[in-house]
């Protein structure tokens, strides 16, 4: 959508320069993500707030007992959330593996819900490159919408970042028009600067959107994180013009926690990367909170789950 | 596009009572004073009537500082551990009821209930605790057995932090085993006031804590009192040096905090965005009107324009407004007297020829208020360069090498604080060395801890507050 | 035959300099009597210009080497006792009065020897300050000081009004009046030591012909003042210092970290603990 593959990603030795400078007070980072989260969203602002998670919602399983029926089960929440209250538009996409892609594809019909893909032998990625370009291949030939791709962590903590770019250009290459979110697995870099670099370097590289974690780490994703990928956004788009997106997942469970990544983006980065265009959850638990507070703001009333239907 | 934007989320008001005329608290209860002159105190934000307040005169000083003495007799007599057992107390109850006290801080004094809950109450309580384990561990702290204390200490405080500055002054006093005079100032003396309920409250002996409210003539009352054994002073430089003039010749400890123009320095090599909050923070933290705010930033000129544009982006972002809105930045100026200095500084700012930026937020109608405000292109002989502003706002200053940084930051009368921003250690250390300032924060800003002594060098006064040093401003050595 | 006398001079920034007014005063002594420089406010002048050099230089050599700057000064002193004990002898103490004043000097010299690598020890620490910070509060000295020395021609008062700022690396500007003789004589054993020129300077005089100029001079960071003035002089002194918040102090204890205390500006930072 925003990059095109070889004509706009930087070059290696442009791509390295940007690196150079990755510097990142791990207290100071933290001090601000905690002061944005006193935020008070209350009232018309958080109506606003639930129905834009809605619709930033990437509904999620990836699972080895995933079946057709989980599949038609989660594409008609997505894309009808609450048969109670029709208000509520459709989620952005559902996410599954390759080989359930066409199913899901089918399911969705002529809604406006995109189907991604994980790829690349999501999560761990530890294959051939040959494999990887073959898993993603595979996911576009059966009609994924956007593809996401881990980042070889193994190469990056080798201190191989060069290879970890080469990768990255040649999915993109295979993705051609078709949507690229590069997960970063924050949980496996553990520091912030690790994080800026591979943020940097996959953005470097061509990736439309980077993407928190897998949600298959005990560490998914935390605000700091999303913190640190929303400045190497900026700073990437103040160099080349380009407005990449970015995709939280793992371990956000509730509506509160979503709303404070709402307000860090709305914050650090404006109002116009509050699309889901621009910025994404990965989730499977959260929109049933979502769903939940959106009923109690209307009714007044605390709500319980067996209202709502499965997805 | 979306424009999302945040509802209002108003603090309740209801959790405080305020009374419609104070009294002063001597000898362990209001009293009525013996000054009929009253003054309205308000509410900066919208400048309604919140209460009267009493401008103390002579006979008055005299009371309280009488009561002071009596209750140095009783506090001299309670143990050590009974006198930690009463500060432990008091930090309790501020704990308890610390959402009462922040609101009606905001209300008073003008400051977002965001810093009033999160910074104010929080640090005020830990005061009492830090210094309350101090009180019967006095023998450890120097070493020396021949430190006691003054007697009789007559404290005056600012308006920028009414109820902390108070925990500053108090609970080392206390814990020493001085008893006090303490005068709040005259636009924000309600927590103060609320305060003295809370010695009351904890049974504090009668006259150990006297809270007499009044204005600049108050002031020199106490200060000139013959009985008066020590001062302690908040405020600004100007006043600071009335108030060492007034001691010349008498045997009484003084201790000042007084202004500063600190400067904040950033390297090129620095964590930019963090480098960006912290300036940020530097400044614009409660208005500005902090003695330590970080009011000149040094750039270094490899990094000037990266780093502004970063700086006024930041800026905008900044929320201005009723100070009880959970999500205000930035509250009211605390005084309509204030704002006319802040004006009458930045106007000149612009005539010397600095390039004004200021955010495009919306001022409310009622209430003193001041935009966040940045100057580029100023020379270091401006006076927005050189004098206390108070207010936020900003002046940047650029430097191109490590040696010109301390030259420039040095380059005042001021020594209260400074900040350094760079990500190579060893150039920290050496700028640390050989900054003037009595507090120096590296890669951080603003931040304060009961245990870390606070205090300049310079123009900026002398004794610390907090730490085992700020004990010592409450010992004296006995031959 | 004609006495052959030793003529006294200030000592400042390392050299030995007669007043720039030409003016002396006689010293009269109980056994002798001299003639002494009478300083005079440009005299002043000259030794903070002198001492600001001094304290730059003094206040950056390293604590190890201060301890042995300052313990060759007991040396020096201990070589030269006899020479100092006529010169009390002259001032009316008894030879054993004499004896013991030197020995106590000496002492004095030996434990701030010591004690200028250790002072930072005592007097700074780490705070525990909550949250992921490194807080550790230490000490500068506080720059150039004006030390008034007591009129008992002591050698050890003098030492008394001067080790403890000169210890923590401050510069002293040492005045004396009745005491100028064992002053501007112990001069010469500064001399001859490795202190920095302006690091310590001896003027001789009447301290009310200068205490204005001293009280005034923004440069002078703190006034010692360690024999009794009449109040109206320390009321004038401590007005004076009100305009640039000087830092004045009256009679001040001697012993132990507190006697260092009041020469030391304290100076706490702050640095993030993180990744």
């Amino acid at each position: 959508m925003n990059n095109k593959t070889g004509v706009l990603s930087f070059n290696w030795d442009k791509t390295l320069e940007l690196l150079k400078d990755s510097r990142i007070d791990s207290v100071g980072l933290n001090d601000r993500v905690d002061s944005l989260a006193t935020r008070s969203i209350k009232k018309e602002s958080k109506l606003e707030a639930l129905n834009m998670l809605v619709s930033m919602c990437d509904l999620t399983t990836l699972e080895g007992e995933d079946t057709e029926g989980k599949i038609s089960q989660m594409v008609a929440k997505a894309i009808v959330p609450n048969p109670n209250d029709l208000e509520i538009k459709n989620v952005a996409a559902v996410c599954v593996y390759p080989s359930l892609v066409s199913i899901a594809k089918e399911k969705i019909g002529n809604s406006s819900v995109k189907v991604a893909a994980v790829s690349s032998y999501f999560p761990s990625g530890q294959v051939p490159m040959e494999s990887k370009l073959l898993d993603t291949k595979y996911a576009i030939d059966s009609g994924a919408d956007e593809i996401d791709i881990v980042i070889n962590r193994k190469a990056f903590l080798e201190g191989d970042y060069r290879k970890v770019y080469d990768e990255i250009l040649a999915l993109k290459e295979v993705c051609g028009d078709v949507h690229l979110k590069t997960i970063l697995e924050v949980g496996d870099l553990r520091t912030y600067e690790n994080i800026r670099k591979a943020s940097l370097i996959s953005l470097a590289a061509g990736s439309d959107f980077i993407k928190t974690s897998t949600g298959k780490l005990s560490v998914g994703s935390s605000r700091q994180a999303c913190y640190v990928m929303a400045k190497a956004v900026l700073d990437f788009k103040n160099l080349s013009g380009l407005s990449a997106g970015i995709k939280v997942a793992g371990g956000i469970r509730d509506a509160k926690d979503a709303i404070r990544y709402l307000v860090l983006i709305k914050e650090e980065m404006g109002n116009e990367w509050l699309t889901p265009d621009l910025f994404r959850f990965g989730a499977s638990s959260l929109l049933d909170d979502v769903l939940k507070q959106i009923k109690k703001l209307k009714t007044g009333a605390y709500q319980a789950s067996y209202y709502f239907p499965r997805g | 596009m979306v424009n999302w934007e945040y509802s209002e989320s108003i603090e309740s008001q209801d959790i405080v009572s305020i009374k419609d005329k104070y009294q002063n608290f001597v000898n362990g209860k209001f009293q009525q004073p013996n000054s009929k002159k009253y003054i309205d105190t308000i509410s900066p934000s919208s400048e309604e009537f919140l209460s009267k307040i009493v401008i103390s005169n002579e006979k008055d000083v005299d009371k309280a500082v009488e009561s002071a003495q009596m209750g140095f007799e009783k506090w001299t007599n309670t143990t050590p551990y009974e006198r930690s057992k009463y500060l432990f107390k008091l930090a309790r109850l501020i704990q308890e009821r610390s959402r009462e006290f922040a609101v009606l801080e905001s209300l008073d004094g003008g400051k977002p209930i965001k810093e009033s809950r999160d910074f104010d109450l929080p640090q005020v309580a830990a005061n009492f605790f830090y210094f309350a384990g101090w009180a019967d561990k006095i023998d450890l702290s120097w070493g020396a057995k021949s430190l006691k204390p003054y007697g009789v200490v007559g404290q005056i405080i600012p308006w920028n932090f009414p109820l902390l500055m108070l925990a500053w002054k108090v609970a080392p006093a206390l814990a020493t085993g001085n008893t006090v005079v303490l005068k709040p100032a005259e636009t924000t003396s309600l927590t103060a006031l609320l305060f003295a309920e809370l010695c009351e409250q904890a049974g504090i002996p009668d006259g150990v804590v006297n809270i007499i409210t009044g204005d600049g003539t108050t002031g020199s009352l106490i200060v000139n009192h013959k009985d008066i054994n020590k001062i302690a002073f908040t405020g600004s430089t100007q006043v600071g040096k009335l108030i060492q003039k007034s001691l010349a010749g008498r045997d009484v400890g003084l201790t000042l905090e007084l202004g500063g123009k600190a400067a904040n320095i950033v390297y090129e090599d620095a964590a930019i965005d963090q480098a960006v909050e912290g300036v940020v923070n530097g400044i614009f933290f409660n208005q500005g009107h902090v003695c330590c705010a970080g009011s000149r930033l040094l750039l270094q000129e490899s990094i000037h324009d990266e780093f502004i544009t970063k700086l006024e982006k930041r800026m905008q972002t900044l929320r201005v407004g009723n100070p009880l809105d959970k999500n205000t930045d930035i509250g009211a100026v605390n005084s309509k007297e204030q704002l006319n200095k802040i004006e009458e500084l930045v106007n000149e700012g612009v005539s010397d020829g600095g390039k004004i930026f200021q955010t495009e937020c919306e001022l409310p109608g009622n209430g003193f208020w001041f935009k966040p405000t940045l100057f580029t292109d100023v020379q270091p002989s401006y006076s927005i360069a050189r004098e206390e502003i108070f207010g936020p706002v900003l002046t940047t200053l650029t430097f191109r090498t490590p040696q010109e940084a301390i030259e420039i930051a040095n380059n005042t009368e001021y020594g209260l604080s400074a900040g350094v921003w760079t990500e190579k250690g060893s150039k920290i250390l050496w700028t640390a060395d050989k900054l003037e300032a009595g507090v120096v924060w590296a890669n951080t800003f603003n931040k304060f801890d009961p245990a870390s002594p606070f205090g300049g060098y310079k123009e900026s006064g002398f004794g610390r507050e907090g730490g085992r040093h700020g004990l010592l401003s409450y010992l004296k050595a006995e031959s | 035959m004609i006495e052959i006398k030793k003529t006294y001079k200030n000592y400042v920034g390392g050299k030995y300099v007669r007043s720039e007014s030409g003016k002396t005063f006689t010293l009269s002594l109980k056994n002798d009597s001299f003639e002494v420089p009478l300083t005079s406010k440009k005299d002043i002048r000259d030794a903070v210009t002198a001492s600001k050099k001094g304290f730059q230089n003094w206040s950056h050599i390293s604590p190890y080497t201060k301890t042995q700057i300052l313990y060759r000064l007991s040396e020096m002193i201990e070589g030269n006792k006899d020479s100092y004990i006529e010169l009390l002898i002259l001032g009316g103490s008894t030879r054993n009065q004499a004896k013991k004043d030197i020995e106590t000097a000496i002492k004095n010299i030996v434990w701030y020897a010591g004690f200028a690598d250790k002072w930072e020890q005592v007097a700074g620490n780490l705070n525990p300050v909550n949250g992921e910070y490194f807080n550790i509060s230490h000490q500068n000295p506080i720059g150039v000081v004006f030390s008034l020395n007591a009129d008992n021609n002591s050698l050890a008062s003098l030492l008394n009004s001067i080790l403890q700022p000169l210890t923590v690396g401050c510069s002293v500007i040492s005045f004396s009046e009745e005491s100028s003789i064992v002053a501007l004589k112990f001069a010469e054993d500064i001399n001859n030591s490795d202190f920095p020129d302006g690091s310590l300077n001896i003027l001789s005089g009447q301290f009310e012909n200068v205490y204005e100029d001293i009280s005034k001079h923004v440069e002078i960071n703190l006034v010692s003042i360690n024999k009794e003035v009449p109040t109206e002089i320390l009321t004038k002194i401590q007005e004076n210092a009100s305009n640039s918040v000087k830092r004045i102090i009256y009679m001040p204890s001697m012993d132990g970290i507190s006697s260092v205390l009041p020469f030391l500006e304290t100076k706490t930072v702050w640095h993030p603990k993180g990744t």
